[in-house]
């Protein structure tokens, strides 16, 4: 049986600030482009479409989970697929959030070069927020979920105070034509952009840490309508102020958004508000993604304490992260895979187990039976 | 021991978080004194492929801005500022050439206007304005004006009369655009995002240098006064004050001007776009030739506008309220008290706004083809996909659009009389 770090238990409100704060924060980043230009006007109801795909594929997961009580997915997986095949398939998600992590921290920091510190070295800002990271994966899932619970409503205020204030410069009838670059695009890269949902599979990953298998339920449904909501008007937003032309040319929408702002002489260039937001959702994102890498890693090997391997695992998101060459290839090759495609590991791997358990009549024991 | 090496951990790690907040921003970090802010761009053409960057910097001395009557055409000094022309192939590259002989670093960040001269404006200026809308110094709430002339000579010109702060005169300056309707307030956001867009065309603010050789020495000179005169900025009859004129709309086809909007013009323009706010209108009395009739005129909300083909012919409908005040009625002609006058008063000022929009829609289509007035995002409902919009290609039809108006006008107060007598004259 997979082993498991002390994880502690963490509240329903703590898990939903933790898995949205974790969604919701591409949306700082290159998202709103790469929606834009994919799907040109129809961006704001495209997401709508993976976020119902994502709701059906939580809702099989929930199912997985309900088959085999007071075990997480790893456990779900090991009994399933047996012991070999089973961590193999733990590791393999243990790569993949490392990569998560590494790629979203490169991303991060190259739009912090191009919008505040250019003369900054890259490997100073990463090595910077890496230092963050250690600290909060120091002190495990209880922490990183705390802060999120705190953060999470400044995230949210600041957020939601941006697309406020940028209100007069709406014009909602360059959301024409309504069916962007045709419904047949639309439908298939909402399926695709699935993609950019799917860490809510960390609530299945963390399900013991939570209060029951109800509330993973709704705390799972609670995140997938927050996050489908904050996207949406977010890219009617975007596509409001700058048109699907120029709305799928800025590299950060959300930050071109904060700086078009202007009430009068006093009121205006408020983008600094943009960047606390942008920095504590990143910070959260990146440190639960890297925990997670770092507890499933620990898991397949029966380590249960995570923190000596802190520092390899650091060094493993440093080289992720020095991966990418340039902003187009982060853009268009490592986070076109992320939010793009991989959904055939993230959704298809606990989707293709439940078959598997379903045909072969594989159930759990019942509530007594112990990790 | 233990309890001991754990706490020692977690002040270490403590620390490292401290020193990670004070070390995050050196490389970055600079003092305001060590740059120098341009608060104006002007671009000229050069000679050959070069261009001419005109900037104005403020300078950190006292009496900056206010006008002391301190120059130095040598050095570039006026008022408090500093004005540097160079000629260079790009502008960030002009940037770049100014800083080796400057003590401190150019910076863009706080630049409160761009200035094209109109020769350049009519070459194209798509080239220019796509490496300041790219350049992370430069702020998304620059204004995009055009000026007759030289942009150098404008800018040589600009200073502040009124205050010491210069970029506060230039900022109050834009404020004027809402009080009367007389130019646009232009963005650069704005202005590039219509440069790639399949909607609408850009338009610019129209500036001048005003020499004060315009107003008429003798009053006996013209023998009738045109009640609205096309001006264009710089031929304002006045004198004394800011030399700079803000007056008009500069449309583009592209990133070409093609043409200008005289002031009433724009204020038509801006009525029809939902951006006008409050201004005067003197019109013709119809009941009494040779007086005029002042309006204070508010636009109600924004147009509502449909837009549909007809057998292939895009016809748009504009509905519009505007609420008037009468400011003055020069032959003291009491409409309150006779309705038949009153209501024919209103059509009146019907008649007269609807044609005026209808008379500077038809400019922009059959003189320029440009639509100025947005109508694409209207237009843009009877298409399915973006391929099929771009395909019919608005902007090249949009002169064959057909354009009506449904304007209402309600006079709601006349100032502070109700009924006034008419002057007594003893012989």
């Amino acid at each position: 049986m997979v082993e498991m770090i002390k994880e502690g238990k963490i509240g329903m409100l703590e898990a939903y600030a933790l898995v949205t704060v974790i969604i919701i924060t591409k949306v700082f980043y290159t998202f709103p482009l790469a929606s834009i230009k994919q799907t040109g006007t129809a961006a704001w109801y495209s997401t709508l479409i993976s976020c119902a795909c994502a709701i059906a594929f939580f809702v099989l997961v929930y199912l997985l989970l309900k088959r085999f009580p007071q075990k997480d997915l790893y456990q779900v997986f090991e009994a399933v697929l047996g012991q070999k095949i089973g961590r193999f398939l733990v590791l393999v998600f243990s790569v993949y959030f490392l990569y998560y992590a590494g790629i979203n921290l490169s991303e991060f920091v190259n739009i912090l070069k191009i919008y505040c510190m250019p003369l900054t070295p890259q490997e100073v800002l990463v090595a910077g927020f890496l230092i963050v990271t250690a600290a909060m994966a120091y002190v495990g899932l209880e922490g990183i979920s705390r802060v999120a619970y705190i953060l999470f409503y400044l995230i949210i205020a600041g957020l939601v105070l941006i697309l406020l204030l940028a209100i007069p410069f709406y014009d909602f009838h360059y959301l024409k034509p309504w069916f962007g670059y045709g419904l047949g695009v639309t439908v298939k890269e909402g399926i695709l952009r699935t993609s950019s949902y799917d860490t809510v599979i960390i609530l299945a990953i963390i399900a013991n840490s939570l209060q029951g298998l109800k509330n993973l339920k709704r705390v799972g449904l609670a995140c997938l309508l927050t996050a489908g909501a904050v996207f949406s008007i977010c890219l009617a937003c975007v596509l409001a102020a700058f048109q699907y032309t120029a709305g799928g040319e800025y590299i950060s929408g959300m930050n071109h958004l904060s700086r078009i702002i202007y009430y009068s002489r006093f009121f205006q260039r408020v983008e600094a508000i943009f960047v606390f937001v942008w920095v504590f959702a990143s910070v959260i994102a990146v440190s639960a993604t890297f925990y997670i890498a770092l507890s499933s890693y620990c898991r397949v090997f029966n380590i249960t304490n995570h923190r000596p391997l802190l520092m390899p695992f650091l060094f493993l998101t440093f080289a992720f992260s020095s991966l990418p060459k340039n902003m187009a290839e982060i853009i268009d090759i490592y986070v076109r895979f992320i939010r793009g495609y991989s959904l055939f590991l993230i959704v298809l791997a606990p989707v293709l187990v439940l078959l598997i358990a379903m045909l072969m009549g594989k159930r759990g024991g019942k509530a007594s039976e112990t990790q | 021991m233990k309890l001991n090496k754990r706490t020692f951990l977690i002040k270490s790690v403590a620390l490292l978080f401290i020193c990670c907040l004070a070390l995050s921003g050196c490389y970055d970090a600079k003092e305001i004194d060590q740059e120098v802010y341009a608060l104006v761009i002007g671009v000229d053409k050069g000679t050959g492929n070069m261009i001419r960057v005109t900037f104005q910097v403020s300078t950190y001395k006292e009496g900056e801005g206010g006008d002391s009557g301190d120059s130095d055409k040598s050095s570039g000094e006026l008022s408090g500022t500093v004005i540097s022309t160079v000629e260079a192939t790009s502008l960030i590259e002009s940037i770049n050439m100014l800083n080796s002989a400057s003590n401190r670093q150019i910076s863009l960040s706080q630049a409160k206007m761009v200035v094209f001269s109109e020769e350049y404006a009519r070459e194209g200026v798509g080239r220019y304005i796509e490496p300041l809308t790219r350049y992370r110094e430069v702020g998304d709430l620059m204004r995009v004006l055009v000026c007759r002339g030289r942009a150098e000579d404008y800018i040589m010109e600009n200073k502040s009369l009124i205050g010491r702060s210069l970029s506060k005169d230039i900022e109050l300056s834009f404020l004027q655009a809402a009080n009367t309707g007389y130019y646009p307030d232009v963005f650069l956001n704005e202005f590039y995002v219509k440069l790639s867009s399949p909607y609408a065309q850009t338009i610019a603010t129209y500036t001048a240098i005003n020499d004060f050789d315009v107003l008429p020495e003798d009053s006996t000179e013209q023998n009738t006064v045109q009640p609205l005169p096309d001006l264009q900025p710089g031929e304002i009859p006045r004198k004394g004050g800011n030399k700079r004129e803000m007056l008009g709309t500069v449309v583009f086809n592209g990133d070409k001007m093609v043409g200008y909007l005289n002031q009433n013009e724009t204020r038509f323009y801006l009525l029809a776009t939902g951006k006008f706010k409050r201004g005067l209108f003197t019109i013709d009395d119809p009941k009494s030739p040779g007086d005029y009739i002042v309006l204070n005129v508010t636009a109600h909300g924004v147009p509502k506008v449909t837009a549909t083909f007809e057998n292939g012919v895009p016809h748009i409908k504009l509905k519009m309220l505007i609420d008037i005040e009468i400011a003055a009625i020069q032959n003291r002609e009491n409409y309150y008290l006779n309705p038949a006058a009153y209501v024919e008063l209103e059509k009146y000022i019907e008649t007269y706004f609807s044609s005026g929009i209808l008379d500077v829609i038809e400019k922009t289509q059959k003189e320029w083809n440009s639509d100025i007035f947005e109508f694409g995002k209207y237009i843009a409902g009877n298409f399915r996909t973006i391929q099929e919009f771009e395909r019919y290609g608005w902007r090249e039809h949009y002169r064959e659009a057909k354009v009506e108006i449904e304007l209402n006008a309600n006079i709601s107060r006349a100032g502070y009389y109700y009924h006034p007598r008419p002057i007594r004259s003893d012989k």
